[in-house]
């Protein structure tokens, strides 16, 4: 037998009246499904976020707490000293003053002439790469024997800028001696206020330690200043760097005779011939 | 013997279901509100405490961030230091000291053999010399896979020529060797 189901007014008002003592508790429970939704759920998210962030906050107190307690213990006076040294190891820019006070000092300390030689200055703002570093490539010509030589390379092999000897020439009379001075620009992407400091490691400071044997010739020692002295140290955010793009090849001689045992004083050639690195000596 | 139907006594147990379930229902509506009230209010004030401690712990943060700010050159030397000394180390651990090995190899040059060329580099030495005696010559020649042999700065060793100038009687002898 088929069911007939009147859906008509009278008879959804009879399924209403039937049924109204229910409609109100199940209104209530909708009303709170649909706050816990649209309310407790968001809240509870921003609680996990909010909870995250001081965990995150906690973190870098840590860091920064630890950062405070390097930087408090730090001797200024034996940083700068440091610091001075090692810019004169390894300059951060084309350091045309000091590449060629080692050479000459080196040749004078050897007892040996130099010959003739140019450095093609190019575009500072490139850079000619050498096992990964930047550097300046110099051809030296050495008007001395096998002896001569060894010594010369031997004393620039202990001068700053630290320097890679390429290659030796040696002839009867004359010889070749090929180097690559390093330098390496700072890259400021790395520096943040946020990340761990660490003090000078005990490697580095064997290294400081190993480098404080070698000779440094830059204008600054030379000039007889004190490694305290208030000569401007670069900063990431100060550093200044040469803003030419070329120069023209520049040829040195050197002022004595070959037979001579004397050399030109190291600032007078080169203030001269070399007018951009003064700039980037600082 | 009258079969009583007590039909009201019925009823009234339906009625009586229909009471308790209407409790019921309007027990667990009210329970599902009142709970969700509590909730939210529980994860309101959790998440004020953790608004306080965050404030608390910014204030800390600010305090710590202005005093190194007062050493912040400090912390820029310190960078270039650190950065500095780990591109020497490489730099240090790649250096080749070619005075030691020139040094060496011309020590092992004999008496009576004089040297017209020399030249090295890291990969490769060549060396150029005269003599007017061959077993001078064969001494250097010696000396120079003694070496070889001792794994002792070369590697290897190529005679490349060996001449004689027949007009002054000089043997010139050229020898190349692999670092």
């Amino acid at each position: 037998m088929d069911e007939k189901i009147n859906i008509d007014l009278k008879s959804l008002k009879l399924i209403f009246k039937e049924n109204r003592p229910y409609i109100a508790s199940v209104v209530l429970v909708l009303v709170s499904i649909i706050l816990f939704v649209q309310f407790v759920i968001p809240q509870y998210q921003g609680l996990l976020t909010a909870n995250k962030q001081v965990e995150e906050m906690s973190s870098r107190m840590v860091t920064l707490k630890a950062n405070l307690d390097v930087l408090t213990n730090i001797n200024d006076e034996v940083l700068n000293s440091q610091l001075k040294m090692l810019i004169s190891a390894l300059p951060l820019s084309k350091d045309f003053v000091a590449i060629l006070s080692s050479v000459y000092s080196a040749a004078q300390k050897a007892g040996v002439s130099l010959g003739s030689f140019s450095i093609k200055l190019g575009d500072v703002s490139k850079s000619e790469n050498g096992k990964g570093f930047s550097v300046v490539k110099l051809t030296v010509p050495i008007n001395a024997g096998a002896l001569g030589v060894n010594s010369f390379i031997s004393i620039i092999n202990k001068t700053f800028p630290l320097s890679d000897v390429t290659s030796v020439k040696i002839g009867e009379k004359s010889s070749e001696v090929d180097l690559s001075f390093q330098y390496a620009i700072l890259s400021a992407s790395n520096y943040s206020q946020n990340a761990r400091i660490s003090a000078i490691s005990q490697k580095g400071l064997r290294i400081i330690a190993e480098l404080s044997n070698y000779e440094n010739t830059s204008l600054s020692e030379s000039s007889g200043t004190t490694a305290n002295s208030a000569s401007p140290i670069p900063t990431p955010s100060v550093a200044s760097f040469p803003t030419v793009t070329s120069v023209p090849i520049v040829t040195f001689a050197p002022v004595a005779t070959p037979s001579s045992a004397s050399f030109p004083a190291t600032s007078a050639p080169v203030a001269t011939a070399v007018p951009v690195a003064s700039s980037a000596a600082q | 013997m009258s079969a009583n139907i007590n039909l009201l006594l019925h009823r009234d147990e339906e009625l009586l279901k229909q009471k308790n379930r209407i409790k019921g229902f309007n027990l667990a509506a009210v329970l599902s509100l009142v709970g969700v009230g509590l909730i939210s209010i529980s994860i309101f004030l959790l998440t004020q405490s953790v608004a306080i401690e965050a404030s608390s712990a910014t204030k800390d943060q600010e305090n710590i961030l202005r005093k190194i700010f007062q050493f912040q050159n400090r912390q820029i030397k310190l960078f270039i230091v650190n950065n500095r000394v780990e591109n020497i180390d490489k730099i240090m651990k790649t250096k080749k000291d070619l005075s030691k090995t020139t040094g060496s190899l011309l020590a092992k040059v004999p008496d009576g053999l004089s040297v017209n060329n020399f030249e090295i580099t890291d990969k490769e030495v060549i060396l150029t010399g005269k003599s007017e005696s061959l077993a001078v010559i064969g001494e250097l020649i010696n000396n120079l896979t003694d070496m070889v042999r001792k794994n002792e700065i070369i590697k290897s060793l190529t005679l490349s020529s060996l001449a004689l100038e027949q007009s002054s009687g000089v043997y010139t002898v050229s020898v190349k060797s692999e670092l």
